[in-house]
């Protein structure tokens, strides 16, 4: 506690003295350079220009464009696509968090427990991340299909009556694409949880076990508030995931049936590429920013907690 | 003070970060210079063409069959997969590195219309090819669809046509049934089929068009000519024809027809896979299935279903659509120029270019390479496919049948999917996959389509 | 974690945990079946003989290597500068730098190709390994400064009373401090750059250039459509990340759990 204040105080008085290059926290603007340029520099020439375009009527290539104003937002707000695409969204985070964490976290704790085989699990999990999505979405295609695996395997064990095309029912298909999106991420859950379990101290846990804690006891009472800031930054990348969602449903729905599963992304690029209403797919961009940016402040919120106090 | 001299400095270092940020951001912005070139020569030169047809195989031959007139000229192929095709083209022409010659559609996301401020007029050069009555010697609904604001943005080389259908000739001889003409005896064909573990008229419905033919072809049987109409503005998707059409739809699911699950499968490669694997007898394809006819052509695609090499080949024969509605109107076929190639005014070997591009469309060894493929038809008139040099898996029966559609196809009068927008042509697929997953009726469904398209009018 | 004392409960929890795992695996197995199916073995043959394929794979190989050294070197940096050192208006800089972890991918297509082919970058992997990198760059400073938070002042002071300058405290101390999340950095960044496929088909226009990702696109036609050897290529191109994984796995869980909010 003294070294901080007079560290403090040693500080200050060396600020006033105004000597740069030997201050206690020296300049660090040239070392955030190369990332802003990098990052900044590229992408937001992109946010900027999206911007402009949304105000337009542009079919993307010719050089005619016809400045509209806000028409684009407008057509936005009274367009159904757009009013199921966000549902979709919001009901793709809901399911997709909840089923994630809960895996992530059941995983976690029993690859901490002793059993067998657990980084052969370990490694199985996460498998699925590490693959392309292009690459993946016909595999789900098949499976799913009338007379895929899926089907095949219900009528194998004599529930041949729940097979269905799968695909073709609104509802079902969008079951699918959160499964594939779980499918594809809960190794990255389960990993951040697995490493936050690790470090919750085992003596709280002897303490319980020995006051006879069950195991989904020691779960809801120890496990779940101990990981709290994982599952907080868990939650805010998947809401901007989820608004990004484009890959799943684009190659294993087509965002059919009916829009069933069409997200913002799919929605983007059907109206900017298939339409060539490139005015209007900046649009919704715009508002896909927008709600992302959102979400990107509460992940700063969120993180100044947890920031360490520069002396 | 030396204290606020810091904050200056600071501020300084933090200014011009900024602006150097801003800097490379900024040399993004504006368009690229056109690109001063004398177009190069045209005989000599490498040049690069981008298309989602045809196949890398079928691209080396007619590249190959090119390189014998014109040794000298390299042309290096790009297949761009159709769903990334417009994508891709869009910023890539925009730039000053994009393609030399580019191939386009009729309509839709990428056709000669939306690139054409990209295009040069290849008038000139197709006249000093074929002559000046050049627009009698090829096909004209590819010279319509490609003259755009007066200039020939695109030299036209290959057509396609649908409306009628494909069956498995093996299962019908297996089962001892016949073609079907009109509704009651597709049911029954279907319900043979179905008895003995086999789908019947399977469809992809999910996102690719291939819905509306099948549209098209019962509108058609309704009342010619109304198709046409609504497409060409002169009468309203809202018409009683449409609407019952639309209700035929249901009826062909509902009856046993159109295999269930149809708004979840992919024509490609789903419903593409199943027939030629021999679980589905019947589909609706257009005139490019006929290359399925071909015994090499088939195995490979057998190959690419994942069956074992010794699956038997099925034997593919073309058969028109039934008459659904039962007025006794014949079964149409509806034709468009399928893909026609542009040249990228911006490109360096501009002249390189056009001569390929002009060649492939407008030669006759150029349109022979293309039509003996089978995937498309010739746009040049009187090249038909060499079927000499094609090995058919049952030439008997195939060739005579093939070759009466091809014949077939240059009456006909309608077209396809040229005159259908983007827009339009996603209305259509919607209002297919409500009738089948809903209870809107035929009338609600067709006002949906009306409504598609007059917002989508420019 | 759980309660193993009995082998009545241990059997039951690892049957819970196989139960779990089997639904990841299913997919897996399934897509190795389909690249097997039809001529089986011969599909991989047939894509291992594509001529391009040694280049392809190269490609993929430098793209990851330059993405990874880009992204590396400016996350450590940014993440020592956000984390210890002092810049004016810091949050406003790294608020702008989260801002572009929300952006789809779709939307970046025209003005990105507008930037790279003013750059003059245009059919080479340039065109592709800024892109990838600029997009890679925000999740991993997120994740490296809060690891970077985490490391003690009191190091860095003790370097600088040693009387060493800023440079040489990052080189000396702070570097190999970092390892564990320089090592989640590389794994996560190695894979979303090995499957990097709209970017490069987009800006990728001779074979000499293209990367492993565009190998499926030659046995996909407009009509027919390879999914055999799709298949096989998308093992092929999945089989170097995994094995990757595997064997950085302890490092990637020990640097994401120390970059990971707790």
């Amino acid at each position: 506690m003294t070294m901080t204040a007079s560290r403090k105080a040693g500080l200050t008085s060396e600020r006033r003295s105004g000597r740069p290059g030997r201050l206690r926290r020296p300049a660090g603007l040239p070392w955030i350079l190369p990332a802003m340029i990098v990052s900044v520099g590229l992408l937001y020439y992109c946010i900027v220009y999206t911007g402009y375009i949304s105000t337009l009527d542009w079919d993307g290539a010719s050089p005619l464009q016809r400045p509209v104003g806000a028409d684009n937002f407008a057509r936005m707000l009274g367009d159904t696509v757009f009013w199921r695409a966000l549902g979709n969204t919001a009901a793709f985070f809901v399911v997709t968090l909840v089923v994630q964490v809960a895996l992530g976290i059941l995983l976690a704790c029993l690859l901490h427990s002793r059993l067998y085989l657990k980084t052969f699990h370990k490694v199985l999990i996460f498998v699925p991340v590490v693959l392309a999505t292009a690459t993946t979405a016909p595999v789900f295609r098949e499976m799913y299909a009338p007379d895929g695996t899926v089907n095949g395997v219900l009528h194998a064990v004599g529930l041949g009556d729940l097979a269905q095309p799968w695909l073709a029912n609104g509802t079902s298909a969008l079951i699918i694409v959160m499964s594939v999106q779980i499918w594809q991420s809960t190794g990255v859950v389960f990993v951040l949880y697995y490493a936050a379990i690790g470090q919750i101290d085992t003596e709280v846990l002897e303490a319980a076990r020995l006051d006879g804690a069950a195991n989904w006891r020691i779960i809801r009472s120890i496990v779940w508030p101990g990981v709290r800031g994982t599952t907080i930054a868990i939650a805010i990348l998947t809401a901007i995931g989820s608004l990004k969602t484009f890959d799943i449903p684009f190659l294993v729905t087509g965002g059919g049936p009916s829009y069933a599963t069409e997200f913002l992304g799919t929605m983007i690029y059907r109206v900017s590429i298939t339409f060539s209403q490139a005015g209007y797919g900046a649009a919704i961009s715009v508002v896909l920013l927008l709600l992302a940016v959102g979400t990107a402040i509460i992940i700063r919120v969120s993180s100044t907690r947890k920031e360490n106090t520069d002396v | 003070m030396k204290f606020p001299a810091i904050r200056l400095r600071r501020t300084a270092v933090a200014a011009v970060a900024g602006a150097a940020i801003l800097a490379v951001t900024l040399t993004g912005c504006g368009a690229g210079q056109a690109a001063s070139n004398d177009g190069g020569s045209a005989t000599k030169g490498t040049i690069n063409w981008w298309s989602w047809t045809p196949t890398n195989d079928v691209a080396a031959g007619e590249i190959a069959a090119f390189n014998k007139e014109y040794p000298n000229i390299k042309v290096i192929y790009k297949k761009v997969p159709i769903e990334n095709y417009a994508a891709s083209l869009k910023p890539a022409l925009a730039s000053n590195d994009g393609p030399d010659v580019y191939t386009v559609y009729n309509s839709g996301a990428y056709s000669a219309e939306v690139f054409a401020p990209y295009a040069t007029d290849l008038t000139s050069n197709v006249k000093k090819m074929l002559g000046s009555d050049w627009k009698s010697k090829v096909y004209d609904g590819g010279v319509k669809a490609f003259t755009v604001d007066g200039r020939l943005v695109a030299a036209q080389y290959a057509k396609a046509g649908a409306g009628m259908m494909w069956i498995n000739q093996g299962l019908f001889d297996k089962y001892n049934l016949k073609p079907p003409t009109t509704l009651d005896e597709w049911v029954n064909v279907c319900k043979t089929f179905r008895a003995n573990g086999l789908g019947c008229f399977r469809e992809g419905v999910a996102s690719s068009g291939f819905a509306t033919d099948t549209l098209h072809s019962i509108v058609d049987s309704f009342k010619p000519g109304v198709w046409a109409d609504v497409v060409s503005g002169k009468s309203k998707w809202s018409n009683p024809t449409v609407a019952e059409s639309l209700e035929m739809l249901r009826t062909l699911s509902k009856d046993g027809i159109l295999d269930e699950g149809a708004v979840g499968l992919q024509q490609y490669p789903d419903v593409n896979n199943d027939f030629l694997v021999g679980k589905v007898p019947m589909i609706q394809m257009g005139t490019w299935y006929q290359q399925n006819a071909s015994l090499p052509t088939l195995t490979a695609a057998l190959e690419g279903a994942g069956v074992p090499a010794d699956t038997p080949k099925i034997t593919l024969m073309p058969m028109p659509f039934p008459d659904v509605a039962g007025k006794g109107n014949p079964a149409t076929l509806f034709a468009d120029v399928d893909a026609g190639n542009s040249v990228n005014a911006k490109s360096k070997k501009l002249n390189a270019a056009t001569t390929f591009a002009v060649w492939l469309g407008h030669s006759k060894a150029g349109q022979q390479a293309v039509t003996n493929s089978l995937d498309s038809l010739a746009t040049l008139n009187g090249i038909t496919p060499q079927w000499d040099k094609i090995q058919l898996v049952n030439p008997e029966l195939q060739r005579p049948a093939l070759e009466k559609v091809t014949a077939d196809l240059n009456t006909a009068t309608e077209s396809r999917a040229f005159g259908i927008s983007a827009e339009v042509s996603q209305a259509i697929i919607d209002a297919c996959q409500a009738m089948l997953t809903s209870d809107k009726s035929g009338a609600d469904v067709a006002k949906d389509i009306q409504a598609a398209a007059e917002t989508a009018k420019k | 974690m759980f309660e193993t004392r009995t082998i009545r409960s241990r059997v039951l929890l690892q049957i819970l945990l196989a139960v779990i795992v089997l639904p990841f695996v299913f997919p897996l197995i399934a897509m190795v079946q389909g690249s097997l199916a039809g001529r089986g073995w011969a599909n991989y043959q047939t894509v291992l003989s594509l001529p391009l394929l040694p280049g392809f794979f190269l490609n993929s190989a430098l793209l990851s290597a330059a993405v990874i050294l880009i992204v590396l070197a400016c996350t450590t940096m940014a993440a020592f500068g956000f984390s210890k050192l002092h810049i004016w208006a810091k949050e406003v800089y790294f608020w702008m730098l989260m801002v572009a972890l929300t952006l789809p991918g779709v939307v970046l297509l025209s003005p990105l190709f507008a930037t790279v082919t003013q750059i003059g970058a245009f059919n080479t992997l340039w065109a592709v390994i800024l892109p990838v990198a600029a997009l890679q760059i925000p999740f991993t400073v997120l994740l490296a400064r809060n690891f970077v938070d985490g490391i003690p002042s009191e190091l860095i002071e003790a370097a600088r009373v040693d009387g060493a300058d800023t440079i040489r405290t990052f080189w000396h101390v702070m570097l190999p401090l970092m390892k564990p999340i320089m090592a989640a950095v590389l794994v996560l960044v190695f894979i979303n750059s090995w499957n990097e496929y709209l970017l490069a088909l987009l800006f990728l226009q001779t074979p000499e250039q293209q990367t492993i990702t565009l190998v499926p696109q030659f046995f996909v036609g407009q009509y027919n459509n390879d999914q055999t050897k799709v298949l096989a290529a998308a093992v092929l191109t999945g089989l170097p990340v995994v094995i990757a994984y595997i064997f950085l796995q302890r490092f990637f869980e020990r640097g994401l759990a120390a970059g990971a909010l707790k």
